[in-house]
């Protein structure tokens, strides 16, 4: 399969006046064709930054590409100069939102917003263009197209704006497709049928999807890789199954542990990660987790550790890995 | 560890609000009851009620109609002598520790403030206090004179934690206490709700959309659709043997972190949306998207019903299964 999006070591890094926050730190991973890569982690860890590092969408300054290299296909994104950028946004790479009523233009029909995707990147008439927001609509799921397509954004409900987004967001049959947190602002019966169109788009049209989200349930339903992102790097990636049932590295192991399973009573403890993600004004010298890490040895504290190979496709950045290291880990 | 004496309880409530579209119907006909030292969850999508109930049981709303009895005795709120009176009863916890710290206080003063108001204790004696509830909640004393803006997340929730628990209440309203807050510090929270619980013997009315999280923490579920309770019952029904076609498709749609069973697992996906609450529906709530729905349905609402010892629901077609 073809690769779609490959990211190597990128650091991205915002200027402000406390000082340069570091929120990008070496991330590296690839999307290929028709695959879903699900970038998890918590607020603050990155996974937003690099994603819209993809499409440039970060103002420069405050932020700034330190170093590393951002492929889409065959186009290099981070010596992409702005005016070419516009051509690629929406045509090879969209994306979609949390809040799809922030994104909408409150004072545009959503049909017409369509349209004017559409006729930014391809040479259709205005009816021509019409009928494809139309089936856009439709291909989304939107009941009555034709009459929703004349409504304004206000005039539907979270769940209509978010596959209306879906809907814009395809329009152009992107190569990849970022869905940022794209069902936490909904409710678990609308975030269902979501997740479900998703799928949908995926298996249909063959659209490489990089998912964002902290709900592990969601990615559970949809991811066929995972990355695990902590403090700005990538802790750990590999398959799903790799991830949910041979999680490596200590950090998606509590994180996967602080969910409450169907079997967990209210007598066991809910195991909780002690203290918080550090600051990455000033990130630590050596692992990023050392402070919170259950199984922390002296060298974490004082080395990063490197990315160790498990197998094909399945990577943790631990240095429990290594192989001098004892079986137990540090203190516990 | 749930007593059988009756410590909250609803009858009959409802909340409607004037808008300019009509009459908005948030709650309607409520009727439950809350056993002392136990937690009862209430779940069901935005827009269902759930935070208008809870705001009506801590007294902040009127109730267009019903009751709420606490302890025995109908609560009254219309003189602000009497809702200062039952405030000293219950508390409540708020979803958005950002929003729900006033930030030019510093800690002390926010936890202080309820006890300045209630009257309780000298000033030392507060202040003591303060440093008391701050390593109740896992901070420590050193926070006391700092500002809200220099705490993290799950911090300012143990501040609003701390917070309700000043004025030594019994009754703790959580109106999703942790749904802004990272998946990690989620059960650092939710562990301390639990600790404190057993500490002090509180009595917990859960507001949340987190299902696993809910059916964890409670020991019986409330489900709202519409402003309607359509089932009530200890969480372990609810969960597997759900009768209500509504709560069947509300769990089915939580997704489960684990990709195999993920795979296997048969999702109703329901169609449409809410129904507005301005313009009811005559029959059931549901009817517009239950999938075993039928004429009496849409004609006649259900009332609710117990079905089982302790597991009632409002359905005319409760879904029976072994």
């Amino acid at each position: 399969m073809a690769k779609v999006l490959d990211i190597k070591d990128l650091y991205v890094s915002f200027d402000t006046y406390a000082g340069e926050v570091q929120a990008v730190r070496g991330v590296s991973y690839s999307v290929d064709e028709g695959e879903v890569l699900a970038v998890v982690g918590e607020s603050g860890c990155g996974k937003s930054v690099t994603a819209q590092t993809i499409m440039k969408l970060n103002p420069m300054p405050p932020a700034r590409i330190k170093s590393g290299s951002l492929t889409l296909g065959d186009i290099d994104i981070i010596n992409t100069p702005e005016d070419d950028m516009q051509k690629i946004r929406g045509k090879e790479v969209s994306m979609i939102f949390q809040d799809p009523m922030t994104c909408l233009n409150p004072t545009m029909k959503v049909g017409k917003q369509i349209v004017e995707a559409i006729v930014h990147h391809q040479r259709l008439s205005k009816e021509e263009a019409h009928a494809k927001a139309i089936e856009m609509l439709e291909k989304v799921q939107i009941p009555n197209a034709e009459e929703r397509a004349n409504q304004y954004p206000h005039e539907f409900s979270g769940g209509m704006r978010q596959r209306a987004m879906i809907a814009m967001a395809l329009s152009c049959n992107p190569k990849l497709l970022i869905a940022d947190e794209p069902t936490t602002a909904l409710d678990v019966t609308i975030q269902a049928q979501i997740i479900d169109l998703l799928a949908n788009i995926r298996d249909e049209l063959n659209t490489a999807i990089v998912l964002i989200t902290h709900d592990l349930g969601v990615v559970a339903s949809l991811a066929d890789k995972i990355a695990v992102m902590y403090a700005g790097k990538v802790v750990e990636t590999g398959s799903a199954d790799d991830i949910f049932y041979n999680a490596s590295h200590p950090y998606t192991v509590a994180l996967l542990n602080s969910l409450p399973k169907h079997d967990t009573n209210k007598s066991d403890k809910l195991q909780s990660i002690p203290g918080t993600p550090p600051d990455l004004l000033d990130p630590p010298k050596g692992c990023a987790f050392a402070s919170r890490c259950e199984k922390c040895m002296k060298i974490c504290r004082h080395k990063q550790p490197p990315v160790f190979k498990l197998n094909d496709g399945h990577e943790a950045a631990c240095w429990l890995l290594h192989k001098d290291c004892p079986k137990e880990g540090g203190k516990s | 560890m749930a007593e059988d004496k009756v410590l909250l309880k609803i009858d009959n409530l409802s909340k409607h609000f004037r808008v300019s579209g009509g009459i908005l119907k948030a709650v309607n006909g409520v009727s439950l009851e809350i056993k002392e030292g136990e937690t009862l969850g209430l779940v069901g999508e935005s827009g269902c009620g759930k935070s208008t109930l809870g705001r009506v049981v801590m007294g902040i709303y009127e109730p267009t109609e019903g009751h709420i009895i606490y302890d025995g005795q109908e609560v009254q709120i219309k003189k602000s002598k009497d809702r200062l009176a039952y405030a000293k009863h219950a508390q409540m916890i708020f979803q958005d520790p950002y929003a729900s710290l006033n930030p030019r206080m510093t800690v002390e003063s926010i936890i202080a403030e309820g006890m300045e108001i209630h009257g309780l204790y000298t000033p030392e004696k507060r202040k003591e206090r303060v440093h008391e509830l701050l390593e109740l909640v896992g901070l420590n004393k050193e926070h006391a004179n700092r500002f809200p803006h220099e705490f993290s997340g799950g911090q300012r929730q143990r501040i609003g934690i701390a917070r309700a628990l000043a004025i030594e209440p019994e009754f703790l309203v959580c109106d999703e206490p942790i749904s802004a807050l990272d998946v990690s510090i989620q059960s650092q929270v939710i562990n301390l709700l639990i600790d404190l619980q057993k500490k002090l013997g509180l009595t917990y009315l859960f507001i949340a959309h987190d299902l696993d999280i809910v059916r964890y923490i409670s020991d019986r579920i409330a489900v709202m659709y519409l402003g309607h309770l359509v089932e009530l019952g200890t969480s372990d029904e609810i969960y597997s043997h759900s009768m209500h076609p509504y709560s069947e498709a509300l769990l089915s749609a939580v997704p489960i972190p684990d990709p195999k069973l993920e795979k296997e697992k048969k999702r109703i996906i329901l169609s449409g949306d809410v129904p507005s609450p301005i313009d009811l529906p005559a029959g059931c709530p549901f009817a517009g998207r239950c999938r075993y729905a039928t004429d009496k349905c849409r004609e006649e609402k259900p009332a609710l019903k117990e079905v089982k010892p302790g597991h009632f629901v409002a359905c005319h077609y409760p879904i029976q299964k072994d």
